[in-house]
């Protein structure tokens, strides 16, 4: 806990870009336009693989409003991604899923844009292809990627024809773990495409200037690899390429990665005009970056006792036509699949595997909900068979202070007891066969997990104005967490300044100072700390300006409620700042963080880019619920999440971080999918892909923990991304509890309960 | 195609306009007149967030066409309150943490706008604004705040003068 009390760090404050919200004035990048603007729109395949025969763009051109008409033929052929340059901007005489782009078309207005895509002719010769993970891995299944040897790729990864990536992680000796078992388990899991559901589509207008640099406005969550991504695919020098940032309505890890930017720039290029896409929601739920589908395995042997002594386990992930996140969220997932649980002999494997179906990214916690999932349906499973309350289980087994983590690192700042014990508190657990109103049955459950607090460089540009306020200049955008509120806090804090003083600014490329990006629960901890640095650093400024003047030593200087003060010397920071900028150009600081890694063990590991996480957090959750017996529809009673954050920066936006990933997870529990018949997505639209509303939504209460980390700013650890993991485990021991079916694939949808209830469905219906 | 006059009254302001007759109210205001606090995003009356106030009444900006509004009163986000003069149900959205990425913030303030309007003098229950606000999608908030918020505003409300709150 904090040693003193402070003023604004800790504090429910308002976020400082709030008013712009409510009265509609913050302008989002689909708000953005510019005179003259073009609209763009993209020409996608109607085949999941097919070679492509002939591209017809006349009729297209031909259309009055028609400006610029593009295919593979007119840019050049350029592979990217994240982890393997596999994808190009349109499809290069292949198509490899349904929806992938092939031509695009600029016109003087949307409908025009429409119709020309509409006009272009395509001739397709069907190859074979392959949609299930499983099937992809057989020998002599269709290749996605034929020339998958030739493609460049980070070296970590290990592949090898429709494995994009495979990552091992083990310890101690597996075979005798299983000799000495007790009991040995086995389970199988699945889980589907989900998709982030921003209420922005994304969006991206970009302009050429007289200096031949592109301005792109866009709402990507990483403007500075937007940047370089779109150095490349323009094949520009990356000082060209100028990405802002306006104003972004949600990301969700869906809006790490080129979208639409590509388009609207080379459209621009062309046409020499503005250019605006916006995605519709067809296009979102079938050529985005949702959430991987997995098949989980686990084999998992225990003492009679209940402690975990072996587990093996392999995740199988669909990452789809193109690898991006995929095999970085395949060796996530092992991290998942440890712990939070102390295991003597463990191996876990994780695969990403190319399909002929839409590509995938990172999707807040990506991999943590599916292998979370896993792993505590599991416990319950096997805690149920060995007569062991599921708490009491975990609690045999969980991390103490001092363990090592899965890669040999040391854990410190351990805190999933307090969690668990907690949340079970909170939901009454001791109480666990309450009785439903008839026809209902109710039942408790409750998961945990632990995840990490992402990495990466940040800087923050702070200048002190003669006014008295405070210009924080960050690389990272704020995406709607409060992330760069809770950073203005904590610079508030350390400048002894009010929150209301700090004005922060759209980043800007050409401007801002680099910022490794919003994603992985990283923004207000990494900012954070940057912002400490660079006050750290203006308080040196100012020491140095004042000592002189006021014949005092430099370190005898204090910031405090909004003036610089030694002994009875006292003056205003407004008026510091007006004599610094008279006398030396004024009061600005560069201030920078970065976390150190952890030191691991190499053997445990195989190909895995993140082997130790930085900055881990705990955390629980505990659900009551009641199910229908004869519809199997669940309504969720009470839902408690006691997460440790380390320092509750601002309360409030930590609930609401909580309550709105509690709300995705259970949209991924009960009913969301992106349903595919073989390579053809069923719901792509929002009728059909169901995300919950205000009724759907139960009261979430949260418990915030504070055991603070070595390294985040005042003991803070990564917040956002945990809230989503543990619904879907959480529910489905709960379900089970309260009807004894056990659901093993998600959706955990109404009817494959009724028809388990009713006797109809195999096992893991 | 071929463009028609139409006026309409926006936050009571009269716009003459030239209006082709499949566009729709969503269009005009964000395209034609530049009025982006109302937000676009599914097109198809389902996620909410291009709500505007229709004689009142709240409504998918989105389906409606510009056409059927000819002679109604139309009130947008930019209509409620200004920075310096918010409206109570935006300073309850700030208070109360309910604001995240804000892009259905707008759509969400007018449709509570319109519930309230209806029932003046009444203090809704958490589960009559839930029923009131579901169609509107927000994917930050898991909607608790904005139901807290909601509900202070309504108290809010209760207590100021009939003239101040048919003016508001
Ligand atoms: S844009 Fe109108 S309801 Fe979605
Ligand atoms: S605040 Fe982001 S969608 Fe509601």
């Amino acid at each position: 806990m904090s040693s003193y009390e402070r003023r604004v760090a800790g504090k429910r404050l308002p976020r400082i870009d709030g008013i712009g919200k409510v009265t509609g004035k913050h302008v989002y990048a689909a708000d953005f336009a510019l005179p003259g603007m073009l609209f763009g729109k993209i020409l996608r395949s109607s085949e999941a693989h097919a070679r492509i025969r002939r591209l017809d763009v006349a009729r297209a051109l031909a259309l009055p409003g028609v400006r610029t008409v593009l295919g593979a033929g007119d840019i050049p052929q350029i592979r990217f991604g994240t982890a393997i340059k596999d994808r190009t901007m349109f499809a290069q005489g292949e198509v490899r899923f349904r929806g992938e782009a092939i031509a695009a078309v600029a016109a003087t207005s949307l409908e025009v844009a429409e119709a020309a895509v509409r006009a272009i002719e395509v001739e397709y010769e069907p190859l074979p292809a392959v949609f299930d993970p499983e099937e992809a891995l057989l020998p002599g299944a269709p290749l996605v990627h034929a020339g998958w040897s030739d493609y460049q790729a980070l070296p970590v990864f290990d592949r090898e024809g429709n494995i994009s990536g495979r990552s091992a992680i083990g310890d101690g000796d597996l075979e005798a773990g299983f000799a000495q078992s007790y009991r040995i388990y086995e389970h199988r899991f699945t889980t589907q495409h989900v998709h982030p559901g921003y209420t922005e589509p994304r969006a991206a207008v970009a302009s050429w200037d007289g200096n031949g640099d592109v301005i792109v406005w866009s709402n990507t969550q990483l403007p500075f690899d937007m940047k370089n991504m779109l150095a490349e695919v323009l094949d520009l020098p990356a000082s060209k390429v100028r990405v802002i940032v306006p104003g972004i309505g949600g990301g969700f890890g869906g809006k790490l990665r080129v979208g639409v930017e590509h388009y609207a720039a080379w459209l621009a290029r062309k046409s020499r005009r503005p250019v605006k896409l916006i995605t519709t929601s067809e296009e979102e739920l079938t050529d985005a970056y949702p959430r991987q589908p997995t098949i989980v395995t686990l084999k998992t042997g225990v003492t009679r006792d209940g402690r975990l002594l072996a587990r093996q386990g392999r995740v199988i992930l669909d990452c789809g036509a193109f690898a991006n996140s995929g095999p970085a969220t395949a060796a996530i997932a092992l991290q998942v699949l440890a712990g939070p649980y102390r295991t003597p002999h463990l191996a876990f494997e994780g695969i990403a595997v190319y399909t002929n179906k839409g590509a995938t990214g990172s999707f807040r916690a990506p991999a943590g909900p599916m292998a979370n999932f896993a792993v505590e349906s599991q416990i319950d499973l096997i805690a149920d068979d060995l007569g062991i309350d599921p708490l009491e289980f975990r609690l045999r087994n969980v991390y103490r202070e001092g363990d090592k983590g899965p890669a040999g690192e040391t854990l410190a700042s351990v805190s999933i007891e307090e969690c668990l014990r907690r949340a079970a508190d909170s939901i009454g657990w001791s109480e666990r066969k309450p009785l439903g109103k008839k026809g209902h049955s109710r039942g408790k459950g409750i998961a945990c997990s632990w995840w990490l607090t992402t990495g990466g460089s940040s800087g923050v540009y702070v200048r002190i104005n003669p006014d008295g306020t405070v210009t924080l200049v960050s690389g990272a955008v704020e995406l709607g967490s409060g992330a760069i509120t809770g950073a203005a806090q904590i610079l508030a804090e350390e400048l002894g300044v009010e929150l209301a003083q700090i004005n922060a600014t759209d980043v800007d490329t050409h401007v801002s100072p680099y910022d490794y990006g919003a994603q992985g629960s990283r923004t207000a901890f990494s900012v954070g700390n940057a912002c400490i640095a660079a006050a750290r650093d203006l308080k040196r400024q100012i020491g140095a300006l004042l000592a002189g003047q006021w014949n005092v030593p430099a370190d005898s200087i204090r910031l405090e409620a909004g003036s610089v003060v030694s002994g009875e010397k006292r003056m205003s920071l407004a008026d510091v700042a007006a004599l610094s900028q008279r006398s030396g150009g004024g009061l600005i600081s560069h201030g920078t963080a970065i976390q150190p890694m952890p030191v691991f063990d190499p053997n445990r590991v195989r190909h895995h880019p993140l082997p130790a996480w930085t900055s881990h957090s705990f955390h629980a959750h505990a659900v009551e619920l009641s199910v229908d017996q004869v519809t199997g529809e669940v309504s969720i009673d009470r839902y408690v999440v006691a997460q440790d954050v380390g320092y509750a920066i601002n309360p409030t936006y930590i609930e609401g971080q909580i309550e709105g990933g509690v709300a995705q997870g259970i949209g991924q529990t009960l009913s969301e999918e992106i349903v595919y018949d073989g390579g053809r997505v069923l719901n792509a639209n929002l009728t059909d892909y169901k995300m919950p509303t205000m009724m759907d939504m139960p009261r979430v209460e949260c418990i915030l923990i504070e055991k603070p980390s070595v390294n985040g700013p005042y003991g803070a650890k990564g917040v956002g991304e945990p809230p989503c993991i543990q619904p879907p485990a959480a529910i489905a021991n709960a379900v089970a509890a309260a009807t004894g079916v056990r659901v093993q694939s998600l959706p955990i949808t109404a009817e494959k309960i009724a028809l388990r209830l009713a006797g109809k469905a195999g096992k893991d219906g | 195609m071929t463009r028609q006059a139409l006026d309409l009254t926006i936050n009571g302001e009269s716009h003459q306009l030239a209006v082709e007759p499949h566009w729709s109210l969503l269009h005009v205001l964000r395209r034609e007149l530049g009025m982006t606090g109302t937000k676009e995003n599914c097109l198809e009356a389902e996620c909410g967030v291009c709500t505007v106030l229709l004689d009142g009444k709240a409504v998918n900006a989105c389906i409606l066409l510009a056409e059927q509004c000819r002679g109604r009163s139309i009130v947008t986000i930019e209509g409620l309150g200004d920075p310096e003069h918010l409206h109570p149900l935006q300073s309850a959205f700030i208070e109360h943490g309910a604001v995240q990425c804000g892009y259905c913030i707008p759509a969400m303030i007018l449709t509570a706008k319109s519930f309230l309007d209806e029932r003046r003098g009444h203090v809704p229950s958490e589960a009559e604004v839930r029923e009131a606000l579901s169609g509107t999608l927000c994917r930050c908030t898991g909607y608790q705040k904005i139901v807290e918020a909601v509900i202070a505003a309504a108290r809010q409300l209760n207590s100021w003068p009939e003239e101040a709150r048919r003016a508001s």
